[in-house]
């Protein structure tokens, strides 16, 4: 009797465990290489009326054009707009068009419009955050001027996808000659709860024809029609852009931010020649001194390294003294680009640069009284700037060579 | 009890019951940035309080929770209260099913019914105490590897992707002590580190009665420096912000990694962390309760396995609608009961405890 229940037992749990087959064969949230649509760039661009606010374009690879001996050599992405009151419902909308599951976690880029930046963009933020497809790493542009699909829809000649083709834009020029450095989703929500400050964020345009820039004729002739390009530092207040840095401003802005890794300078000989420098390294040292609450005063101390590039002139780069010339010039530029940085966030009453930051960590006693009012302190408060430069080497000569140089 | 279990074992599976969920939620953040001090206050609270089981254990070694609680507070009292000890574990087990469950839900599979997930989990536990709790700490061992080296590999990912920026921990302490003070009152001092009431259980399979409860001891000490090193790691990455406002933080703190744009989506790094914890948690509890009921009621160990099983699954389903609901419910039973059967009763089992040894003491001697 016993040995029989025995085996009525084991019998029922090798049912059971047969079972357990039918639950693992396949996961309920399993789909398909071939049934996903990945998205490599998002755009968004503020519609007409509220039913119609979030206006999103999603540029999908089509993955046969990619690679694969399916190509019908046909454009190599695609865009599919959705519109709706919220980004869920737009994102629902486009994909309502789509034959695939549109794929959000590889999402490289993400373009917002200006016209929307400018009205906030607290309400698109969220559902980047919430998405557990959506990776933080996604990185964040300013469409300039012009609506957001703009960039999307623009064909590159470097890399058949225009999203990783503005990632890779944005890599080089971080490393090379550039003031924009990567902004990613987390960044961005940091920035807009900066008490008194704001997200900074990188602006992007096309250049060119952009009625051509969709087509592949954009890639057919040598010098493209449209270029993607970019350009400018978008100031934030809270959620809303208030203004843009440009040129000597953004480049300031982003060597307090401490992101620079190569900057040309160049500058300007009492003859009238120019000597062309570059930076290739900046350390930023903020100090913040709270001895009266109302009027904090912060020093900035950067220091620079820099190569000499080109000097087309009859410089005598072996003189140490002529160097010492040249790196206090170079101390003139950079102070000159800080303070037009300072000066202009101040005049926008946003601290982007984190001048607030500074303050809460060295006097968080003092900080507490005045953050209320920080944005209308900040915009009133002194910055001091020390700037020092030295030249290390100049490159692979020394005096430049004259022409018909009398012995 | 003749099986001993050694004390590396032991070890390992108080690491990985003290990780176990507790490592991938936001804890303490109630306290904002200084999270991670509110964590290391709890830990000494921890290591306290289960020196106080330990003393316990060390006047009975031979015997479990429920074992003394007969003896010292007699039949009448004790075996009511036995058994409340055994709804707690089954109770507190049910919910580390529903935690778990609801964290995969979550984080990776949105479509899959909840029921499914926390079936399969509980029967992959009812599975390894079938085999015997010997097993289970032998298990641990393996896994105890894999989840630091996933630390080690990640924190590392983390450090070359240039993600760490220690600076958003600063101000230390910027509003003083009180935040801290109020996490660790309202959180800390009991979770995770009140949850070791469940070894006392377990304790009397302990190979070494003199060192045991001492490197368990050492074993909070580790989870509670890991706890409170993964949460500053947390809050340096996104900002105590976002961390507070992220069930899972270790996920998004992940998906940061990325090394030139090769190395990236380790996510499913903190799945498995999650995975093997939320394991690991429910075994211990689970096997608390079955040492309890074999004991109580003379029944053996395995035949009660597969029915309490099951109640630990409906515990789990039934227990709240969403898991807000699941949270608020466990944040009231933090504050309201817990602290009696974690503090309160072993605090007065070691009064009697102590009042009858020393009354004993002299007659033996």
């Amino acid at each position: 009797m016993k040995t029989r229940a025995k085996a009525a037992f084991s019998v029922l749990l090798v049912c059971l465990q047969l079972m357990f087959f039918l639950s693992l064969t396949g996961c309920w949230d399993s789909v398909e290489l071939n049934r996903r649509a990945i998205v490599s760039g998002v755009a968004i661009d503020r519609g007409p009326n509220e039913e119609q606010k979030y206006v999103i374009s999603f540029q999908i690879i089509v993955a046969d054009e990619i690679s694969g001996e399916n190509s019908r050599g046909v454009s190599p992405v695609t865009l599919y707009t959705g519109r709706g009151r919220t980004m869920f419902e737009a994102l629902a909308n486009a994909s309502r068009q789509t034959a695939r599951f549109l794929s959000l976690g590889h999402v490289r880029v993400l373009v917002i419009s200006e016209a929307f930046a400018r009205e906030g963009i607290k309400g698109i933020m969220d559902v980047l955050e919430r998405e557990s497809d959506m990776r933080l790493t996604t990185l964040f542009f300013i469409s300039k001027g012009q609506p957001a699909i703009d960039c999307m829809s623009t064909l590159t000649v470097f890399g058949k996808i225009p999203s990783n083709d503005l990632v890779e834009k944005l890599e080089t020029t971080s490393k090379q000659f550039g003031y924009s450095y990567k902004m990613e989703v987390d960044d961005v929500i940091r920035g807009i709860q900066t008490i008194g400050g704001g997200p900074l964020i990188n602006g992007v345009y096309v250049s060119g024809a952009r009625s051509k820039a969709d087509t592949k004729k954009n890639l057919e002739t040598i010098e493209p029609q449209a270029i993607i390009r970019i350009k400018g530092l978008a100031v934030f207040k809270d959620d809303k852009l208030k203004g843009w840095l440009e040129g000597e401003a953004a480049a300031g802005a982003a060597l307090i931010r401490n992101k620079i890794k190569h900057l040309p300078v160049i500058i300007k000989m009492k003859d009238g020649s120019y000597v062309s420098c570059n930076v290739y390294q900046s350390q930023v040292h903020i100090k913040a001194e709270l001895t009266d609450p109302e009027h904090p005063v912060f020093s900035v101390r950067i220091t620079q390294q820099a190569a000499i590039k080109e000097s087309s002139n009859d410089l005598e780069l072996t003189d140490p003294q002529v160097l010492k010339d040249i790196s206090v010039k170079i101390a003139e530029v950079t102070h000159q680009q800080l303070e037009t940085a300072i000066v202009s966030t101040q005049k926008l009453k946003s601290d982007v640069l984190g001048f607030g930051e500074v303050l809460e960590r060295s006097h968080p006693r003092g900080w507490k009284k005045i953050r209320d009012r920080w944005s209308r302190i900040y915009a009133t408060s002194r910055i001091e700037i020390a700037t020092e430069a030295v030249i290390r080497h100049t490159d692979m000569r020394t005096d430049s060579f004259q022409v018909n140089k009398p012995e | 009890m003749n099986i001993r279990i050694g004390l590396i074992q032991f070890f390992s599976i108080t690491l990985l019951f003290e990780l176990g969920t507790a490592l991938v939620v936001n804890l303490g953040l109630e306290a904002g940035k200084d999270a991670w001090l509110s964590i290391l206050t709890g830990t000494v609270i921890g290591v306290i309080v289960f020196m106080g089981y330990a003393y316990l254990y060390w006047t009975y070694p031979k015997l479990t929770l429920t074992g003394y609680t007969r003896k010292l507070l007699g039949k009448y009292i004790g075996i009511p209260v036995s058994l409340l000890y055994i709804i707690l574990f089954l109770n507190l087990a049910g919910r580390d099913l529903r935690d778990g469950s609801t964290m995969l839900a979550m984080a990776t599979m949105h479509n899959t019914p909840l029921f499914i997930i926390s079936t399969l989990m509980i029967l992959s536990v009812a599975y390894v105490l079938h085999k015997g709790v010997e097993v289970l700490t032998r298990t641990s061992l393996v896994f105890t590897f894999i989840v630091l080296l996933i630390g080690i590999f990640c924190t590392l990912l983390l450090m070359l992707s240039g993600s760490i920026h220690l600076h958003r921990l600063l101000p230390v302490m910027e509003d003083g002590l009180r935040p801290i003070a109020a996490a660790v009152l309202q959180q800390n001092y009991m979770f995770p580190f009140g949850e070791m009431i469940s070894f006392t259980m377990l304790m009397p399979y302990l190979s070494n009665v003199k060192k045991g409860p001492w490197v368990i001891a050492a074993a909070i000490l580790t989870s509670g420096l890991l706890l409170s090193f993964t949460m500053a790691l947390n809050i340096s990455v996104l900002g105590a912000d976002i961390v507070s406002r992220a069930p899972l933080p270790l996920m998004p703190v992940i998906s940061k990694i990325s090394l030139s744009d090769f190395i990236q989506r380790v996510d499913v790094f903190v799945v498995m962390v999650l995975i093997i914890g939320v394991f690991f948690k429910i075994a211990v509890f689970f096997a608390a309760a079955m040492i309890g009921i074999s004991e109580l009621f003379g029944l053996p160990y395995r035949r009660m396995l597969y029915p309490s099983a099951l109640i630990i699954l409906f515990t789990s389903m039934l227990d709240a609608r969403n898991f807000t609901e699941h949270l608020e419910e466990g944040g009231r039973l933090l504050y309201r009961v817990y602290p009696i059967f974690v503090l309160l009763i072993p605090a007065i089992l070691m009064v009697l405890a102590a009042i009858r040894h020393h009354r004993s003491a002299p007659r033996s001697g």
